[in-house]
């Protein structure tokens, strides 16, 4: 009984504990010491990485050759189609330019001053995904901040920082609502991430056209994000056009499970009035 | 001990997440603390316990006291199974007890992510989440037991007593 008893007391202290730090954490009290602990911390967390990712990676590529190689024959179409639509829009964007020159147009804020920071690490389950980048408060980082993929695609949005560490929530995080449109036909909605790291888009009008392979970039409504980020290509449109709703799957540009590099969005300032709030 | 807790957090948080069984990633804190129960006994675990949530939720920026709360059935759970006239030997108290309190774990973690704004979704707890973490805690769990089983430790029992210290 004795034992119970001392359990029992431990037991009701790790609750009390644990309503504290939730409390506390709230506060964000908790924030210079876990600034601390990230710091000291980060060269072992680098060396781990540098170990296990190869591992990882080799794995992944075994399980998938066959998946792989499909995917090697396709992207290799791909980057020629791509190559010749690159040379073309080379010489649209000169004249956009000598006309956004003439006209005194100043540049879209997407491409605006960014900061290059390497993921540290991710933390991946089907309700959150979250990374964590090796850039701070110290380099000008703040909460709300849009990050970008090294191509510019977006991933996400700052969440926490430290003195020299932030955490990013991804846009396949259940928690990430990113006001966002289809590219062709204008239609608006609002891209959630979804369970299992997948992303969804919501219609803000069931009857749209939707087509498979359409791209999905950012609105900029509710001034969270700058207009115009690319986020996915429509990979699947369910229901019909007698539903309510359509359901809506968009795959991310980029490969987030092998984003190493990315891009915070330094000289754009959030509204924070919009749909999604860190 | 300390050493250990820290190690294991940081694990936790660049090296799990690399191998994933469908959604569920293994839980090497749950692993160390379990561990740590059976062989140093469970003075030990009631300062690693708190010291690995709070660690553990500094590296991957969540609450530490979700993170306690979700590991917190562990010693209890042992202590239970020891306690009770179940006969399970001491590595299936073990798996038992590690098994439960992961399930515990990632239900708490999921149910955390809803209330702070994550769609609802129980299938994909259950389905992705749940069963996969049942088999990858039974896994790992029984990948590190063996070597300390084979070296001959045998392992404390959960009285207070009859701990180190």
């Amino acid at each position: 009984m004795l034992i119970f008893s001392r359990y029992t007391w431990w037991v009701a202290t790790m609750v009390g504990l644990a309503m504290l730090l939730g409390v506390v954490g709230q506060t964000g009290l908790l924030t210079p010491l876990q600034g601390i602990f990230l710091k000291v911390t980060s060269p072992v967390e680098g060396v781990f990485a540098t170990v296990f990712r190869p591992v990882a990676a080799f794995l992944s590529d075994a399980g998938n050759l066959t998946e792989l190689q499909d995917e090697n024959a396709k992207l290799r179409l791909d980057n020629e189609e791509l190559r010749n639509k690159v040379t073309s829009l080379q010489q649209g964007a000169e004249q956009v330019e000598e006309l956004q020159k003439a006209l005194g147009v100043t540049q879209n804020v997407a491409s605006g001053t960014k900061l290059a920071a390497s993921v540290v690490h991710r933390d991946s389950s089907p309700f959150t995904d979250v990374i964590s980048i090796d850039r701070g408060s110290n380099d000008g980082i703040k909460p709300g901040m849009v990050v970008l993929s090294s191509q510019g695609s977006l991933l996400g949005t700052v969440t926490t920082v430290t003195s020299s560490t932030a955490f990013v929530r991804l846009v396949t995080d259940t928690k990430s609502k990113v006001a966002s449109q289809i590219l062709e036909s204008k239609v608006e909605g609002i891209t959630r991430g979804s369970p299992n790291r997948g992303v969804s888009f919501d219609l803000a009008a069931s009857q749209a056209a939707i087509n498979v392979g359409n791209t999905v970039v950012t609105s900029g409504l509710g001034g969270n994000y700058p207009q115009g980020l690319p986020i996915g290509r429509v990979s699947e449109v369910s229901g019909s056009s007698q539903d309510l709703s359509k359901k809506v799957t968009v795959e991310p540009l980029v490969r987030l499970s092998t984003a190493r590099t990315v891009l915070v969005l330094t000289s754009f300032s959030p509204q924070r009035i919009g749909l999604d709030s860190p | 001990m300390f050493l250990l807790v820290v190690l294991t957090a940081l694990a936790q948080v660049s090296v799990a997440p690399l191998f994933p069984i469908s959604a569920a990633s293994p839980d090497y804190a749950l692993v160390a603390l379990v561990i740590l129960t059976v062989f140093a006994g469970p003075t030990t675990v009631m300062v690693a316990l708190p010291l690995m949530a709070l660690f553990l939720g500094f590296a991957s920026d969540r609450s530490p006291g979700l993170l306690l709360m979700a590991y917190l059935p562990l010693l209890p759970l042992a202590l239970y199974l020891e306690d009770s006239r179940v006969p399970l030997n001491r590595y299936a108290e073990m798996a038992v007890a590690g098994m439960a309190t992961g399930a515990w774990a990632r239900l708490v973690l999921a149910f955390g992510a809803i209330a702070g704004g994550a769609d609802p979704s129980f299938g994909a707890i259950v389905g992705q989440l749940v069963i996969p973490g049942l088999i990858l805690d039974f896994a790992l769990l029984t990948l590190v037991y063996a070597p300390f089983r084979l070296l001959g430790w045998t392992g404390r029992g959960m009285s207070l007593q009859r701990s180190r210290w």
